[in-house]
């Protein structure tokens, strides 16, 4: 490979595989267990609730983004298209309900199981998008299973305590549906335990993603997109801290040794937007060929809440699900990504426009545009999508990253380039 | 087919530099002398195998140079500009004496000699394009972005904007007053306002591209084909002959409809913009359409299609500068060259 100097490999890595091994087979026997039952959560949701009444939580935009690494959705988002999605919504959405209407999972190779837990129940959050609440009600017809939710509000400016109040109000109605449904009482206690191990395991996950401060920084958002799993799927539980206590220590280790995730980092670059699942690796390499280190990302940082301080634990859940950075408006949105380039020394901003996922796509309202126009700030959009690798140029794509690489590179160097003149045919 | 070996480099005053662009479409080879003159360009069709298009574009390059280096050298006709390559005098004629052996073979007559006396004179050859990868005998690749940059600025220093409208996509490029890249876009993902659209409804419409292009210069009308995709295009243009629309302004609104994409990317528009690319080099009409949808006019270099394999050879001849502790041009002054009169350095 190019870049001078070979990769170092994460070594919690290994852990983490065992780590997703034992909760996917968890999972499975949960399902299959009739004293167990599981819930469908989505990722920025009410899964602490959840876990504290102790059903196995599970979470389909994790399948969602398996199915792009694995580049299969474009097989199966047909059958979706064909059961009456539209191929330009959400290919997490439609990759999911084609795979399962083919009955087809990337679990079942990877672990042996059948695939996604049967639910009990599926919760959703519409604080991402509304795509979340159309996708469970899919899941809940086909398996015959309630399907609830909380709507916060949408794109805020600032989070008041009337929102924060609004949103606690619709997770207490969520409790007492699942309590009356299940005919099970959440212990307040217990769903304190929860939230403080989940916000422990998010403000781990927070300083791991702060030793990228450093240069060269020790981790990618590249590896960041493996290493975040625990942070969602793992929530409430002790497993998620003790792993992010280690890779803490690892990163931590890596900073003292100077050793870098791109040795050779010339660059550092944000990563606004979606993953592009299906080409992550390419990506990863082509970044790292061009001694480019993508340091922070508005997806990475997506899970690194606010610390829980042992107060109300639904008002916790309010106002973290709330405030998060895709439910903001553009103003919020752009002093963040200010916020972000001095915190971890940004050279440029890289915005995936994501075809089918408007609401994680920042650069359809002139943000990308004025943080060039009004700060001077070197930015790419480069479309491509979360899912669906069919809307992804890698020739287009790979052009577009060096030649970001070469503009900042003459940002950086004053050079000749006032000669004029000479050469004229 | 065993790959060739790469150029040798040389730091001489002799030394030649070479710019392949190698597009979806067409590889385009330049190739410069140490002062940074245009000798010899070429344009061949990319075909199915870059590295053997981007072979053929330097052999056709390097053999426009031959006929001035034979008896007649002093005095050879000046063709830079010709269609399929061409060449003129060097610059500051230190004569055969600079490329004794490669002029020794053209007065002999023997034309490969001669080409294979100028291969050994490249110092350095910058690739570009999306097959740049695929150019065997390049020592480094810069995106066709830096290089029609490059290109456009030797040839209009005030240019602060650069269209090009390739065949698989459209960019526009935007430098500062210091020539410093500064922004660019690049359509999306799809064939509208490439010259891969024209060429498709061109196609479907039974007639060639320059057929469509004088078409276009004819019409006065209005009408842009709205379509942002080329299938969809195709049956809007079916729709317009069904309702009797004359063929020119269907044509005229054809390059309407790539000249409002370009539009949109251009944006706000602050100092001189130029075009490039295979497009605006054969179609007229495309140029007509720009003006005419930016509001002011656009400038079109002498050589529009060969104008990212300029930059690349320009690049080539810079980064050979940088690897030499002085300028090896610094003897013989570049013609035209000057200090920039938007900052304090020297030329």
């Amino acid at each position: 490979m190019a870049g001078g100097t070979k990769r170092i490999e994460i070594q919690s890595q290994q852990r983490l595989k065992s780590l997703m091994r034992d909760y996917f087979l968890d999972l499975d026997a949960a399902a299959k267990d009739p004293a167990r039952r599981v819930a469908w959560c989505t990722s920025v949701g009410p899964c602490e609730i959840l876990v504290a009444l102790g059903f196995a939580t599970y979470f389909p935009e994790n399948h969602g983004a398996l199915l792009g690494a694995k580049r299969v959705s474009h097989h199966y988002i047909p059958h979706a298209v064909g059961a009456g999605y539209c191929a330009e919504s959400c290919s997490y959405t439609t990759a999911d309900i084609g795979a399962a209407l083919r009955k087809y999972s990337p679990l079942q190779e990877a672990y042996g199981i059948d695939g996604p837990p049967r639910p009990d129940v599926l919760c959703y959050n519409t604080n991402q998008c509304r795509e979340v609440q159309d996708w469970f009600q899919f899941f809940g017809k086909h398996h015959e299973s309630p399907v609830l939710g909380i709507c916060p509000p949408r794109y805020l400016g600032s989070v008041s305590v009337a929102h924060i109040a609004f949103v606690r109000t619709q997770l207490q109605q969520l409790v007492a549906d699942i309590e009356s449904r299940f005919h099970v009482k959440l212990d307040p206690a217990k769903l304190q335990e929860v939230v403080a191990l989940s916000s422990r395991a998010s403000a781990l996950w927070r300083r791991v993603l702060d030793t990228a401060r450093s240069s060269p920084s020790p981790i990618t958002f590249w590896d960041g997109l493996i290493h975040m799993a625990p942070v969602i799927l793992m929530r409430g539980s002790r497993v998620a801290i003790e792993y992010y206590e280690e890779l803490l220590r690892e990163m931590q280790g890596r900073v003292e040794s100077g050793i870098g995730a791109v040795p050779a980092e010339r660059f550092r670059l944000y990563w606004e937007g979606m993953p592009v699942w299906p080409r992550v690796r390419e990506l990863s390499e082509k970044c790292f060929d061009l001694k480019v280190s993508v340091v922070a990302s508005t997806y990475c940082n997506s899970w690194a809440f606010e610390e829980y301080d042992g107060g109300d634990p639904l008002e916790w859940m309010a106002r973290t699900s709330t405030e998060i950075f895709i439910n903001r408006d553009e103003v919020f949105k752009q002093s963040f990504l200010l916020e972000m380039r001095e915190r971890f020394a940004i050279d440029g901003f890289v915005f995936h426009n994501a075809r089918t996922c408007p609401n994680n796509t920042n650069s359809r309202f002139g943000l990308a545009q004025r943080l060039r126009d009004e700060h001077e700030l070197p930015v790419l959009v480069v479309d491509g999508d979360l899912s669906d690798g069919r809307f992804f140029s890698t020739a287009q794509t790979m052009t577009n990253l060096e030649a970001f690489v070469e503009q900042l590179a003459e940002l950086r160097t004053p050079s000749r380039a006032c000669v004029t003149g000479g050469g004229k045919p | 087919m065993t790959p060739p070996a790469l150029l040798p480099t040389r730091r001489d005053r002799e030394a030649l530099f070479v710019g392949v662009d190698a597009g979806s479409s067409a590889t385009k080879c330049v190739v410069i002398d140490v002062a940074g003159t245009l000798l010899s360009q070429s344009v061949v069709a990319s075909g199915f195998d870059y590295a053997v298009a981007a072979e053929q574009a330097l052999d056709a390059a390097l053999r426009g140079i031959v006929p001035s280096l034979g008896g007649a050298f002093w005095n050879a006709p000046a063709d830079p500009l010709g269609a399929t390559g061409g060449c003129r005098d060097f610059p500051g004629t230190t004569g055969a004496k600079s490329i004794s052996a490669a002029v020794a073979a053209a007065c002999r007559g023997d034309e490969d000699e001669a080409v294979s006396a100028l291969r050994a004179d490249i110092a350095r050859c910058v690739a570009t394009g999306y097959g740049r990868a695929n150019v065997r005998f390049a020592q480094s690749a810069v995106t066709e972005i830096t290089c029609h940059a490059r290109g456009a600025r030797e040839w209009y220093p005030q240019v602060r904007a650069i269209i090009d409208v390739g065949g698989q996509d459209t960019k526009v490029i935007r430098i500062n007053a210091r020539g410093k890249l500064v922004d660019y876009r690049m359509n999306a993902k799809c064939a509208a306002g490439t010259g891969t659209f024209l060429e498709s409804i061109a196609l479907k419409l039974g007639v060639p591209l320059r057929t469509l292009d004088d078409l276009a210069l004819t019409s006065t009308g209005r009408t842009v084909v709205n379509s942002y995709c080329t299938v969809f295009a195709g049956t809007e243009i079916i729709e317009r002959i069904k309702n009797g629309e004359p063929r020119q302004d269907i044509a005229l609104g054809l390059f309407r409809s790539i000249a409002t994409r370009v539009g949109e990317m251009v944006g706000a528009r602050d100092g001189a913009v130029a075009a490039t690319g295979g497009v605006v080099a054969h179609c007229r009409a495309m140029v007509k359409v720009l003006e005419e949808v930016l509001g002011a006019s656009v400038l079109l270099p002498p050589l529009p299609q060969q104008a990212g394999a300029y930059g690349a050879a320009l690049l080539a001849r810079e980064a050979q500068w940088d690897d030499v502790s002085e300028d090896p041009g610094a003897g013989r002054r570049m013609p035209g060259r000057s200090a920039c009169h938007e900052c304090s350095s020297q030329g």
